[in-house]
This record gives structure tokens, C-alpha cells and sequence, in this order.
């Protein structure tokens, strides 16, 4: 080897080596995105982006042209402060990241447990959504179909039409206390695309939910934890039973997000009913005892 | 001309009125009060004066009625009257029979006023039967209870059924939607005794098959009281010398006020200016004018002193029958009436049956209804709460906001969520929990008060293969109940639900009182 040869050949070697270095960076150095990532200290806004820059940007969820439903918490006649309802800021946000992202229309209801008109307008949804470019609209009693569901004890339930179809569906449950379930997070929130009586699904109530949750798994959710309410769940209305822990979850599985969000509570899978019975059926995505939890606490 | 305008005024006040009912609802923000027009009923002054012997200025509307009807005489009737002008469009559509026809039914007349009489009786008896008759509430309850839900039934449910069709969905939501947003975003009203306030009503405009302005002529306390104050009405008819009594502006009268013989006289007790008169006298005649006169002559009230003794006995017959009854306590229970309604004697009073609280309620929590006839005839159509129905909003106190005679008083709303409507009870027989060893507990979660009425215990039981597992048992705290009722509405269980609101514990305003802690919620 004569020295031109050599320089050629270690130039070379250091350009190659340089090259897939670099190509190694863009194939294998973003590493793979968390199970589930738990933002802290921000304002609504913050969060949202915060968590979904983990996940690679709202794009990994939804797709050019899609019809995207965003079913939050407006179930109460409750002011936000009253940590009864969804963060009205974080559903303005999540709509605007939506239609960034390429979403052809963003649609926001629920089936409300006051009278709907007084919960869209008193948890601040309906105007903070619809300024973002929401379509948000009442339920009509004539669009829920009856979906089969073969549970062990509900085999077929109402379910929303625009929910099941809809291309990509997000979840936005509030952390909330609830007597029955202990707390209430996404899969207790998936009760709003739900028609019929839904008293009905409170006796035996771990089993009926995860009969339905089955069927209709969000595409996303997201845990509001901004403010979570600790007791006289899920009404609330008292002040002191708001804690501000400005946080939020998101995971693509429900149950991973639920799972993760008993920490805000300091509650143990155990204490919940409802969380066993999904682990129980099979309802994670991911193995719940090796979950891959980001969290990031913002500055 | 004139009797063009008038027509035109009617429909202005007619539209106005709808307006007002439309109103409301929620969100309700008081600038323009819904109850406005209701208080110009002529029949609200006289009967709050004979309740209380005195003036209460929040009647102004009315009386700015009396006050112009000594000069002008019934012309509420003619032009105002929302349930005139509704007279008038069914005798149009039924087509009422000319005066010849119905000249025999003249000798009723006399009815109005032994009503007016009677309905004075009774209420310095204090038993309220003005306000079933007052022409305004009767409008308003038709409105409430059959032809705003009928409109509801015809625009919502035909646009909701071609929604169900595949090609027509968009077309039908995008009619839908705005007439939801503005005219009518409750959902179908259903009230209960529809069949008689639809029997009353349409009673009322079926009788102009008989005569035209039947009611008005012959039944109406409000005319009849109106008439009475226009004996000397100083706004005249006079007929010409050009006359040639062709009797055209006697066949013509919507109120047979222009006696038979006698064309050139007007029975100004009858007459409610329609200037229907005028508008019919031939063109080349021309004799009929209009003009104030200072000294005008009088029309006596074809009312008898024999009449008026015989239904003063008559009404006082009526006043000890309706006082026989028994007033069995066990069937007040569930009579829950709205916050801030005034003590049962008080309210029942001054409640004038408009349903004007009962239309406000259904854009809110929807638990007000017409009452029935319990063990009082007075019970009838007062307010009721049915709670498994609909229940009292938290955030919600509108109805007091919208009753023209106080018989609600206006709460505030942190005033109305301290104020008890009445008091929850489990029927333990069938309350889920109780009756299946099954957790349920969805009234607790429901139960809207900062903290919660209803509260439950943990026991532990055994289940049928011998497990043992952890049930949720509910109870009511009678110091946090406000009997609001949503536990009742949203029960899970077919028909009778396993909570109830009985009027124990209620709090009716202007009251006395046991004086109570303060609520620590402000």
C-alpha cells in the first residue's frame, strides 16, 4: 500500500464511518417512543406539546384528511376551577394540534349528565373548542347505533355514531374522584359516546365497562391533570377538594394511561376496581409491569 | 285604515308575547323580563289589591291597562289580548256564524260578570279561581303545555326523522341545527294534564263555532272587569245622518256590541274597538266616525241585582263545598314546589297558572309540571317538582326569576342552593343495594352539593357461593339535602325509583323560620 492508496483508503474510511455514524443517528439514535409520557409543571398548552414531542409529534397519530373526534368531560354544570370537567385550554390546544397536523374536521361532544346546554357552556368547552376550529355539537338522541360489544355481561350497547366513525379518536378524561370506581379517568370517560341508560352499567359496574371499553378503545388518550379533583367526586364543587398538580398524561393505550395516572392519586392498581378487571381482560397494549413511562418535568 | 292597524297591532303583540315566552329559557339574562307581558293582565291589580289592600308597583303593565280603559274602553280586548287574537284567527279558520245566528246566545252575557263576581268572592275567601281564567295565563299555559311542544313535535321530530334518512341527513341537520340553536334548543316537552289544559284551551277557540269572540262576549272575567270601567268610555262612535241602516256594522261586530235596532248606539260594556264598524260601512256612505267626546253617555252592565245576588249565593255555596273536602295529610308529600315558592295558602293565592316557571324549567332541569287535584281543587296546576321526570338544576333558579306575582320569590343562586325543596328518602325495598347486596350509588354520584347529601357505608356481605365481598350502601344527610331530586331523575331503575323527594325538611320563602348554621360553602 503506497501512501496514496493510504490516505485514500483511511479518507475514505473516515467518510464512511462518518456517513453511518450519521446514518445511525437518523435510523436508530431517536429512540423508541415511551409507553407513555407524564409532563409536569406547565399550563395546558405546555403539556399537550410537551408530551406529544415524546411521541414524535401529533402526526404519528393522525393522518392528512382525517375525521378526528376529541370526547372530553363537559358532563357537569361546572366552572373549570371546579376540576369537574376536561381543562378548556387543553382541548383548544389539542383541536389546534389536530388541524395542524392535517385533521379534516375535529369534532368535541359528549353525552352530558346536567343539561347540556348549561355543561357545554359552564365548562368553557364548547366556546374554547369551537375558537380553535372544533365542531362541536350536541348529542342527538338519533345517532347512537347499537354496537355489539359480546362482553361477559353487556353483549351489545348505543354507542355514538360520529365516535365509532370516526378515523383516529382521542380521549380527554379529567382526574377525578368517583365514590363508585374510586377515581375516573379514561376508561370511566369512554361513558360519554355510551346512549341508553347508563344507571344500568353501575351495578356490576367494573365488569359492564370493560364489556364496552373493549369495543371502543380510543386512538389516544389523554389524562387532564391539570387540576384533579380529590374528593366529593365527580361532581365536585368545592374548592378545597381541587388540587392544581399541572400535569398531564397521554399514552396510546387507555389502560396504560389510567394505570399511570393512579400516582396522582397515590393509589395502587389494587385499590381500583376497574383497573384490575382491564388488566384482567387484556385491555393493555403493553405490559404493565415493565411500562416504559416518560416524564419530563418542564422548567 | 284603522281597523288595518289594529290588526297589524295585534299581530305586533301577538309576535311580541311569543317573543317573550321564547325568552324564556336558559340562558336567561333578565335585560328584557319574560314576565312583562303577563303583567298586563287587567286582573292582577284587582285581585293582589284584594289580597293584600294594596298597590304593589311591580302590576304597573296592568294597570296602565285600567288606567287608559275609563277613555278608551276594552280596547285590550281588541288589540292586545294574545288570546284575542288567537280568538280571532280560529274564528277565521272555523268560520263562526253571523250575529243573526248566534243573537240567542246574547242573553249569556251576563256570565262574565257573575264570574268576575264569583272569582271576587272567593278570592277575598281566598281561594284562587281568577287566575285559571285570567285570558294571559290561559294563553301562557296553552303555549307552554300544547302549542310549543306540538311545534316542537312538528319542526324537530319531521326534521329528525329525515335525518334518518341517508340522502336527506345533511339536508335535514342544516335545518335543524340553526332552529335549534335560536328558536328551540329544548328537547320535546312532556307535560303532564295536558288533556285538560288542551281540553280548556281548545275549548275556549272551538266555542267560536258558536259566536265569534265567544269567550270574550261571555265568559271572560278580565272583559267582564274591563267592561265595567268603560260605562262612560269617552272614545265614541258616532253614526251620521248619511246612515241608511243597511245594519252591515251590526252583522259585522266581533262583539254584537251594536244593538240590534239600534245601529246609531254602541253598548260600550261589549264594545273592544276593533273599528271593524267603520271599516265596513259602505264607501259611499261613509256615516261611522270616531271622536272624543267630554260628556259621554252611558251603557249600563247588563248585569242584574237578581243575577248578582244569585251568584254571590252561589259562589258562597261553591266557597263551603270546595272547603269540604278532607285534606288528607299523606297526599301532600310529593307535592314539592319550586325554590323560593311562597308558605302552600300564600302561594296557591298569589300562583296565577301560567306555567311561566314550568316553560322556563324545561330548557333547564325540566322537573316542574302543571299539578293534578290531590285533595284541594286549588292544587290544580300549581308547579309541581316531579322529580323522577326532571330534577331542580343546581346552577338554576330562573323560575323565580320569570313569575309575574311573586308567587316565586326571585332567589339568588347561592340563596336557592341553600334553600331545601324538600327531602331525599331511599325506599330500601327497592334501592339496588339494599334490595341485591349490588353496589350502584349512581344518586350519590349525581348529588350536586359541594358536600355530598348522600353518603354511603362499606359493609361487607356474602355472596351466594360464599365469597365475601364489599357493597356500597347509600344514605341521605338531612342537613346536606336540598331535594333537588337529580338522585330520583337519574335512579337506574324501571319505573318507581329507590330515592324519593318528600316535601319534609322544605323551606318555603317568607317563612318562619328556625334560624339554621350558615352554609360553610358561601
Amino acid at each position: 500500500m503506497d501512501r496514496r492508496d493510504f490516505l485514500r483508503t483511511a479518507g475514505m474510511s473516515i467518510a464512511g464511518s462518518a456517513m453511518l455514524s450519521s446514518l445511525q443517528e437518523s435510523v436508530f439514535a431517536s429512540p423508541a417512543p415511551p409507553h407513555v409520557a407524564w409532563v409536569e409543571n406547565g399550563e395546558p398548552a405546555q403539556l399537550l406539546a410537551a408530551a406529544l414531542k415524546e411521541f414524535g409529534g401529533m402526526q404519528k397519530f393522525i393522518s392528512r384528511g382525517d375525521v378526528v373526534v376529541v370526547k372530553p368531560n363537559m358532563g357537569w354544570d361546572r366552572a373549570p376551577q371546579y376540576a369537574a370537567n376536561t381543562n378548556p385550554d387543553l382541548v383548544a390546544a389539542l383541536v389546534r394540534e389536530c388541524l395542524n397536523a392535517g385533521a379534516k374536521t375535529v369534532k368535541v361532544f359528549d353525552r352530558t349528565c346536567n343539561n347540556p346546554l348549561r355543561c357545554y357552556a359552564n365548562s368553557q368547552v364548547e366556546a374554547s373548542a369551537h375558537d380553535a376550529g372544533a365542531d362541536v355539537s350536541h348529542i342527538r338522541e338519533t345517532r347512537f347505533v347499537t354496537k355489539s360489544v359480546n362482553g361477559e355481561i353487556i353483549k351489545e350497547w348505543p354507542i355514538y355514531r360520529d365516535y365509532l366513525e370516526a378515523d383516529k379518536t382521542i380521549n380527554v378524561p379529567i382526574a377525578k374522584h368517583h365514590s363508585l370506581c374510586r377515581v375516573t379517568l379514561g376508561l370511566k370517560n369512554l361513558m360519554g359516546v355510551m346512549g341508553g341508560n347508563r344507571g344500568d352499567i353501575h351495578n356490576s359496574f367494573t365488569q359492564k365497562i370493560v364489556d364496552i371499553d373493549r369495543a371502543i378503545l380510543p386512538s389516544l388518550t389523554i389524562v387532564d391533570a391539570y387540576r384533579i379533583l380529590t374528593a366529593n367526586g365527580p361532581v365536585g364543587g368545592n374548592l378545597a377538594h381541587v388540587k392544581t398538580t399541572r400535569s398531564l398524561i397521554m399514552s396510546p393505550c387507555t389502560l396504560s394511561a389510567d394505570y399511570t395516572a393512579l400516582n396522582l392519586f397515590g393509589l395502587s392498581p389494587d385499590d381500583v376496581d376497574v383497573v384490575q378487571e382491564a388488566m384482567k381482560r387484556g385491555l393493555q397494549k403493553y405490559d404493565l409491569r415493565s411500562l416504559n413511562v416518560k416524564k419530563v418535568r418542564l422548567a | 285604515m284603522i281597523a288595518k292597524v289594529r290588526r297589524v297591532v295585534q299581530v305586533l303583540f301577538l309576535l311580541f308575547f311569543l317573543f317573550l315566552f321564547l325568552i324564556a329559557r336558559y340562558p336567561y339574562t333578565g335585560n328584557v323580563e319574560a314576565d312583562l307581558f303577563l303583567r298586563f293582565s287587567p286582573l292582577i291589580p284587582l285581585f293582589d289589591f284584594l289580597q293584600h289592600f294594596s298597590i304593589s308597583s311591580i302590576f304597573w303593565p296592568g294597570f296602565l291597562i285600567l288606567a287608559l280603559t275609563p277613555f278608551l274602553g276594552r280596547f285590550f280586548c281588541g288589540w292586545i289580548c294574545p288570546l284575542g287574537t288567537t280568538i280571532d284567527a280560529a274564528s277565521k279558520v272555523l268560520g263562526s256564524p253571523s250575529n243573526r245566528t248566534s243573537q240567542r246566545w246574547e242573553k249569556l252575557r251576563y256570565l262574565k260578570f257573575a264570574i268576575l263576581t264569583g272569582t271576587v268572592i272567593l278570592a277575598l275567601f281566598s281561594v284562587n279561581v281568577w287566575g285559571y281564567l285570567d285570558p294571559l295565563s290561559i294563553f301562557n299555559r296553552g303555549l307552554t303545555v300544547v302549542l310549543y311542544p306540538f311545534a316542537t313535535l312538528l319542526i324537530d321530530k319531521t326534521l329528525l326523522t329525515a335525518a334518518q334518512i341517508p340522502f336527506l341527513e345533511d339536508a335535514a341537520y342544516f335545518l335543524h341545527d340553526p332552529f335549534k340553536a335560536f328558536i328551540m334548543p329544548e328537547t320535546q316537552a312532556h307535560h303532564q294534564g295536558l288533556f285538560w289544559i288542551l281540553l280548556f284551551f281548545g275549548l275556549i277557540l272551538g266555542l267560536e263555532k258558536v259566536s265569534r269572540r265567544f269567550w270574550c262576549r261571555n265568559l271572560c272575567p278580565a272583559g267582564a272587569w274591563l267592561g265595567i270601567l268603560s260605562q262612560f268610555r269617552m272614545f265614541e262612535r258616532l253614526v251620521g245622518e248619511a246612515c241608511p241602516v243597511c245594519n252591515k256594522c251590526q252583522t259585522e261586530c266581533k262583539m254584537n256590541a251594536i244593538p240590534g235596532g239600534d245601529v246609531h248606539h254602541t253598548n260600550k260594556v261589549e264594545c273592544i274597538d276593533c273599528f271593524n264598524c267603520g271599516a265596513v260601512c259602505p264607501p259611499k256612505v261613509k256615516a261611522i266616525t270616531y271622536r272624543w267626546r267630554w260628556k259621554p253617555y252611558h251603557t249600563p252592565v247588563d248585569y242584574s241585582r237578581r243575577q248578582l245576588i244569585q251568584t254571590s249565593a252561589a259562589s258562597v255555596a261553591a266557597l263551603g263545598l270546595l272547603n269540604l273536602g278532607l285534606t288528607n295529610r299523606e297526599s301532600g308529600d310529593r307535592q314539592v314546589r319550586p325554590p323560593g315558592a311562597l308558605p302552600e295558602d300564600r302561594f296557591a293565592d298569589k300562583c296565577i297558572r301560567c306555567l311561566e316557571c314550568v316553560r322556563i324549567c324545561k330548557s333547564n332541569g325540566a322537573c316542574l309540571q302543571p299539578d293534578h287535584i290531590h285533595s284541594r281543587f286549588e292544587e290544580l296546576w300549581l308547579p309541581v317538582a316531579v322529580m323522577r321526570e326532571g330534577y331542580c338544576e343546581y346552577n338554576c333558579n330562573l323560575c323565580g326569576q320569570v313569575c309575574p306575582t311573586d308567587a316565586i320569590l326571585p332567589l339568588s343562586l347561592a340563596e336557592k342552593q341553600r334553600t331545601p325543596m324538600g327531602l331525599a328518602y331511599f325506599d330500601k325495598n327497592i334501592c339496588i343495594p339494599f334490595a341485591q347486596n349490588t353496589d350502584c350509588i349512581v344518586c350519590e354520584e349525581h348529588c350536586p352539593t359541594p358536600d355530598k347529601a348522600i353518603k354511603f357505608e362499606v359493609r361487607e356481605v356474602v355472596t351466594r357461593d360464599g365469597a365475601k365481598k364489599h357493597v356500597k350502601y347509600p344514605y341521605v344527610i338531612k342537613e346536606l339535602c336540598i331535594g333537588c331530586g337529580i338522585c330520583e331523575t337519574k335512579c337506574p331503575l324501571q319505573g318507581q325509583a329507590g330515592i324519593y323527594v318528600t316535601t319534609m325538611n322544605q323551606k318555603r320563602a317568607g317563612a318562619t323560620q328556625v334560624s339554621e348554621p350558615a352554609s360553610p360553602y358561601g
